[in-house]
C-alpha cells in the first residue's frame, strides 16, 4: 500500500504515517492529494512514479524548485558561517506548510484517527467481570497476619504506630496470661490512612500487611474504623494470597 | 461496538444458552478456556489468543450470583483475575503451600447489609461518665 502513497506531498506523507495500517485510508489520501495537486497545477500524479518508494526523505520534484524557487532558501554569501548547512533542507517546503495550514489537514487527520478508533474493538475492561492488573506489592486493605501455627504475629512493638505519617494506627497492649505481650487494641482509621505502606515496612514480624484487596468500600464512614478483630479476620481470609505475594517478592527485599 | 465477526464466532462457540447469559451479565460475547471454579460456583475463563481477546481482557469471571459483586471473588482467585499471579490457584504450588489450615471462609464485602462490620471497642473503658448517684438522706426533716 505504501507504493501508492504520494511521497512528494509532505502533508499526505504525515497522514500516511498515522494511517498506513488501514487499506481504506488510501482513498482519503488520494482526496487530499487531488486537492494538493489541483492547487499546485501539478500534471504528473506522484503515485505513478515508480522510484518514489526508494526515497526516504521526501522532496519536491525539480520542476517545483524551478517554478517556486523559494525552496532554495539560505542562498546567501558563502562566507557567512553555517551557510552551507541549510536547516530547512530535509524539512517540509514552504508550499507544504502552506497547504497544511490552509487545507486544515490536521483536522482531517485527527478526525480520521477518531473514525479509525470507532471501528476498532474497545480496550474497555468490563469490570467486575474482568479486572485490571495489580502488582503483588499493591497496597490495599490492611490485615493482621498469623504464624503458620495460628499464633498472631503482632508483638505490640508499636513501630507501625510510630511511623504512620497519617497517625491512623492506635495501639494499646497488655501482657497475656502466658506472659507474652499482645495488643488489646489495634485500630486503624482507614479514612485517615494514606496507604503509604510504611506500617508493613516497619513491622519486624510481618504482622501488619496491606493486602491486594482494593474493593473494601463501605456505605458509612464508621465501617472504615477497623479494629483488631476485623484486621485479624482480613488476614485469616486472605492469608494464602498475602503469603504467596510476599513469597514472590522476597527475592527483591 | 465490538466486531461482528468476534460476536458471531463467540456465539458459535459457546452456544445460545451461554451467549444469552453472557449478554445478561457481561454484556459481551466471550469464549475461552474454563480455568476453574471456586467454592462459590464462580467460573473463571481465560483466552490467551490476542487475536480473539484484547490483552487485558483475557481473564474473566462468570459470577454465580445474580446480584454479582466484585468482592465475591475469593482471595486466591482474586490474585489470578487481577493478573497478580500467572497460574490459577488450582495449579499454583506456592499458593497451595502457603494456605494455612486455619484459613477462614471468605465472605464478600457486606456493606449495606445487616452483616456489615460495625466498629466496637476491644478494650475495657478507661474513662467513665459521671453517674449521678446520691446517697439517701437520713433523718430528713422534710421527709414524708
Ligand atoms: S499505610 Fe501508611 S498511613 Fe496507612 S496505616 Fe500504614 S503507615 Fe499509616
Ligand atoms: S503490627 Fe508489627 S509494627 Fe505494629 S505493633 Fe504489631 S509487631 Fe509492631
Amino acid at each position: 500500500m505504501r507504493g501508492f502513497l504520494p511521497r512528494s506531498a509532505q502533508s499526505a506523507r504525515i497522514i500516511s504515517t498515522s494511517m498506513n495500517a488501514n487499506i481504506s485510508s488510501a482513498r482519503a489520501i488520494r482526496i487530499v492529494w487531488r486537492t494538493y495537486a489541483s492547487t499546485t497545477n501539478t500534471t504528473k500524479p506522484a503515485f505513478e512514479t515508480p522510484h518514489s518508494q526508494t526515497h526516504q526523505v521526501p522532496h519536491l520534484p525539480e520542476t517545483h524548485i524551478k517554478s517556486f524557487g523559494t525552496s532554495k532558501v539560505m542562498a546567501g554569501p558563502q562566507d557567512v558561517p553555517g551557510a552551507a548547512v541549510n536547516p530547512y533542507k530535509d524539512g517540509p517546503s514552504a508550499l507544504d506548510k502552506a497547504m497544511t495550514s490552509f487545507l486544515f489537514t490536521e483536522l482531517i487527520r485527527g478526525l480520521w484517527i477518531v473514525l479509525e478508533q470507532f471501528f476498532r474493538p474497545p480496550y474497555t475492561i468490563m469490570y467486575p467481570f474482568e479486572k485490571g492488573p495489580l502488582s503483588p506489592r499493591f497496597r490495599g486493605e490492611h490485615a493482621l497476619r498469623r504464624y503458620p501455627n495460628g499464633e498472631e504475629r503482632c508483638i505490640a512493638c508499636k513501630l507501625c504506630e510510630a511511623i504512620c505519617p497519617a497517625q491512623a494506627i492506635t495501639i494499646e497492649s497488655e501482657a497475656r496470661q502466658d506472659g507474652s505481650r499482645r495488643t488489646t487494641r489495634y485500630d486503624i482509621d482507614m479514612t485517615k490512612c494514606i496507604y503509604c505502606g510504611f506500617c508493613q515496612e516497619a513491622c519486624p514480624v510481618d504482622a501488619i500487611v496491606e493486602t491486594q484487596n482494593q474493593e473494601f468500600s463501605t456505605e458509612t464512614r464508621e465501617e472504615l474504623l477497623y479494629n483488631k478483630e476485623k484486621l485479624l479476620a482480613n488476614g485469616d481470609r486472605a492469608e494464602a494470597e498475602i503469603a504467596a505475594n510476599l513469597h514472590s517478592e522476597h527475592v527483591y527485599r | 461496538m465490538v466486531s461482528l465477526t468476534r460476536t458471531v464466532r463467540n456465539f458459535w462457540r459457546v452456544g445460545f444458552r451461554e451467549w444469552w447469559r453472557q449478554l445478561q451479565y457481561i454484556g459481551d460475547a466471550k469464549s475461552g478456556r474454563l480455568v476453574g471454579t471456586d467454592y462459590f460456583g464462580n467460573r473463571y475463563y481465560e483466552n490467551l489468543n490476542a487475536e480473539e481477546e484484547i490483552p487485558g481482557r483475557h481473564r474473566w469471571v462468570d459470577f454465580a450470583q445474580h446480584e454479582y459483586n466484585a468482592t465475591q471473588i475469593p482471595p486466591e482467585w482474586h490474585s489470578w483475575i487481577s493478573h497478580i499471579r500467572k497460574d490459577p490457584p488450582t495449579e499454583d504450588g506456592v499458593m497451595a503451600k502457603m494456605t494455612p489450615p486455619w484459613k477462614a471462609p471468605y465472605y464478600e464485602n457486606l456493606t449495606g447489609t445487616r452483616g456489615a462490620y460495625r466498629p466496637y471497642n476491644t478494650v475495657a473503658r478507661k474513662i467513665h461518665a459521671w453517674r449521678p448517684v446520691t446517697a439517701p438522706r437520713e433523718n430528713s426533716a422534710h421527709g414524708s
